[in-house]
């Protein structure tokens, strides 16, 4: 039988836990509401942007824009971790990690420049001994784009400086609030496809007359592109964090109670059984007495 | 018959009072003999029936415990003083029998042609008498003889609540200690199951000392008093057993083991007579004189000068709780305590010892070396940590540990099941062949498991394996299939 103070004690705190737990849960539920109507609010401009991309690239014909090849003879790559700065969120960024580490491993030999985003990423990093050319720890549940784009804009400039061969960026995608999944996705150069993208959706055929003409356009809107995705990856991160953050606290605060039960179940049991001791002592002695 | 006559005057359950002549008083443990005549179906069955001088009561009064069932014992039978504590034959004869409490053997074969007999009440040895060595008794089992050895000499109990594996162990340890040990093993019985006994018996005629040839049972004496007995007998039969592996001690100086099985069924059957004897119960409703009929059996469970007792008990927790008086008196007297514990045998880890509660007297440098010490508290301290996060883990998850503590607390779920071990007597439940590991082998393997070398193996590896090794070979079959 269990002391019945320490019981109570783990109770106690069980109890505290469980405040916290529920309390966090109700805030990340309020703040995934707000990350997720700004994730969507930049969808109709990233799809507009990506299918203006695709209408300009189809109408500049074999369109052999800079950004779109990587530069020959050049081995060194960037990596973008986005992961968050705080935690209980479950295996949110033990999952942005694993698929990150897993993504570097297949790196090989290739130097790779690390950007962590996040205090989580960073703690991690350190405690592996891996090397980070940047740290970014400064953002918060809800980055601006100002923020964002110079990460974007030293990419490009790296890029097309001839410095990296490649960027990725590893985050969490979100697709719905029951599911998220750790995605490596490939910044520059530029896939066609990624190009391209929404050209079926759109569905337009329509041939537009062009001023100034395609391939000036195209060297102003494919940073833009390559930005706003960055940007993209970043909205999508926050709002995952949340849906983590949420369902982590859900089953914590569940978990807490639980265990408050349990406790609670043990401790009545204990408290009858020494009573019950106890009486047994006090009649046992006083029959014996009598 | 002859000595001195009494009279039966009243009998109460398995205690009785008799009148004897004022000045011929039977001494307190005196022995009574009497005969009891009953008819059953027809049939008329004598028995002679031993009692126990426990009480003068004053007027050539005494009251007594009976050593059998007092059934069909009636008031004004004669009742005959013996004269002496009752005695066990000893010496080189008793080996290879088994005995009833007096002494009487029950295996069916034959009487025993002893030379000699002692009387179960004795002083226990004087201070000057008693050995100061130290020496780790290794057992081959992994746990113990990392967290809690054996001391050679010296008194180990094995606590434990229903059903977690006492009898289990004292049995492993009587295969493994008994088959190569040079000297004599003493068993006792006491208040557990006949058939366990039973199964013991036909057991060590089976096993083999070494390779002498020679059974097990040829170097052993067996005493049983089990739970069908009345609580006289299972007071009275651990000090049967305890005067024959004295004698082996004084007489031939060789190293005797003795082993019990349960010490708390003594402490039981002496708080089943204290009532009728007129004592008032103490704390939980135990007997008065818990502790003082503890320590007169325990303080002669010891080595001496002339040789040394190395005694095993397994000692009942009741209701899995350690504070419970009986097993807290007996806890004292010992050298080495190995606690079971349910929470673990539930995970289906055996044997479920309890690798924080457990201890040992030696458990310092000075006996087994400053190596084995690190790694034994360095274990110690993994699963600890391990146990202090476990509500963190119950409501967060692991994922919100630290790197470092999940570190410690896979490391701590892979040291829980490497410590578990398959035993030879289990082989026929388990279907693996008993391991017997190494105290180097031991102690190798862990320091690397806490320093990490084996970090990338899985948990499932390290269930029922003997040294690391054979955890990495087990690692590689597991991924084969």
């Amino acid at each position: 039988m269990a002391n019945r103070r320490e019981l109570v004690k783990r109770r106690k705190a069980a109890r505290n836990i469980r405040k916290i737990t529920r309390t966090m849960q109700l805030i990340a539920t309020a703040r995934f509401q707000a990350a997720f109507n700004r994730a969507v609010a930049t969808r109709p401009y990233s799809d507009k942007l990506a299918e203006l991309v695709a209408d300009l690239s189809r109408a500049a014909g074999d369109t052999d824009h800079p950004l779109m090849h990587a530069p020959e003879g050049v081995d060194r790559t960037a990596t973008v971790v986005v992961t968050s700065n705080r935690g209980l969120c479950g295996g949110y960024n033990a999952n942005v990690l694993r698929t990150a580490i897993q993504h570097l491993d297949g790196m090989g030999e290739k130097p790779t420049d690390i950007s962590m985003i996040g205090k989580k990423g960073v703690s991690y990093f350190r405690f592996l001994g891996r090397e980070m050319s940047e740290q970014i720890t400064d953002l918060d549940e809800n980055p601006r784009f100002d923020q964002i784009e110079p990460i974007g804009q030293s990419l490009i400039q790296r890029f097309i400086d001839g410095e990296i061969a490649a960027a990725y960026v590893v985050y969490m995608r979100f697709y719905s609030t029951g599911r998220q999944r750790p995605e490596v996705m490939q910044l520059l150069p530029l896939a066609p496809e990624a190009a391209t993208e929404g050209e079926t959706g759109s569905g337009s055929n329509v041939e537009y007359e062009f001023s100034p003409d395609p391939k000036a356009l195209l060297d102003d809107l494919l940073p833009a592109s390559v930005r706003m995705r960055l940007f993209q990856c970043f909205t999508d991160a926050v709002v995952s964090e949340q849906v983590a953050r949420m369902v982590a606290m859900k089953a914590a605060t569940d978990a807490a109670g639980d265990m408050i039960t349990n406790l609670t179940r043990q401790y009545n049991r204990a408290r009858q059984t020494h009573i019950t001791m106890e009486l047994l002592d006090i009649i046992g002695g006083a029959s014996a007495l009598g | 018959m002859d000595g001195i006559q009494g009279t039966v005057t009243q009998v109460i359950g398995s205690t009785l009072d008799a009148q004897f002549a004022e000045d011929k008083l039977p001494a307190i443990y005196n022995a009574l003999k009497t005969e009891i005549e009953r008819t059953v179906l027809g049939e008329t069955i004598r028995e002679t029936l031993w009692c126990e001088v426990a009480q003068h009561l004053g007027g050539g009064r005494i009251r007594a415990v009976a050593l059998g069932s007092t059934d069909g014992l009636r008031r004004g039978a004669e009742i005959m003083d013996t004269g002496n504590p009752v005695s066990v034959p000893v010496g080189d004869e008793v080996l290879g029998r088994v005995f009833n409490l007096v002494g009487e053997p029950i295996d069916g074969r034959g009487p025993v042609d002893a030379k000699s007999t002692m009387p179960i009440h004795r002083e226990p040895p004087a201070f000057d008498e008693l050995s100061a060595k130290t020496e780790i008794f290794e057992t081959g089992i992994k746990v113990i003889d990392l967290l809690c050895p054996l001391v050679r000499g010296g008194k180990t109990g094995l606590f434990g609540g229903a059903g977690v594996g006492k009898t289990v162990i004292i049995q492993e340890l009587i295969a493994r200690l008994a088959r190569f040990h040079s000297g004599y093993s003493c068993f006792a019985g006491v208040g557990e199951r006949t058939r366990e006994g039973n199964d013991l018996w036909l057991e060590m005629q089976d096993a083999k000392i070494g390779d002498t040839g020679k059974s097990v049972i040829d170097q052993t004496v067996m005493v049983f008093g089990q739970m069908n007995e009345p609580p006289g007998a299972r007071l009275r039969v651990a000090l049967s057993a305890l005067t024959m592996a004295e004698h082996f001690r004084d007489q031939t100086g060789a190293d005797t083991l003795l082993f019990v099985d349960n010490i708390f069924r003594f402490s039981q059957a002496g708080s089943e007579v204290s009532a009728l004897l007129g004592r008032m119960p103490s704390a939980v409703g135990y007997q008065p004189t818990l502790g003082t009929e503890m320590g007169e059996l325990q303080e002669r469970i010891t080595s001496t000068s002339r040789g040394a007792v190395t005694s095993i008990q397994a000692i009942y927790v009741p209701a899995d709780d350690y504070t419970d008086p009986a097993p807290a008196t007996a806890f004292a007297h010992l050298d080495s305590t190995v606690n079971l514990e349910r929470s673990i045998a539930d995970k289906g880890i055996y044997p479920a010892v309890d690798p924080l509660a457990s201890s040992s007297r030696i458990l310092s440098p000075e006996y087994i070396g400053d190596r084995h010490y690190q790694v034994a508290r360095q274990v110690q301290q993994t699963l600890q940590r391990y146990k202090d996060l476990q509500d963190i883990i119950a409501i967060l998850g692991v994922d919100e540990l630290s790197e470092e503590d999940k570190i410690i607390v896979g490391r701590a779920r892979k040291i829980e099941r490497f410590l578990s071990q398959p035993f030879f007597v289990a082989e026929q439940f388990t279907g693996f062949p008993g391991i017997n590991c190494k105290r180097d082998d031991t102690i190798r393997s862990f320091e690397e498991l806490c320093s990490g070398t084996w970090d990338h193996l899985p948990e499932q590896a390290f269930m029922y394996v003997g040294s690391i090794e054979e955890a990495a070979e087990k690692a590689e079959k597991l991924k084969a299939s």
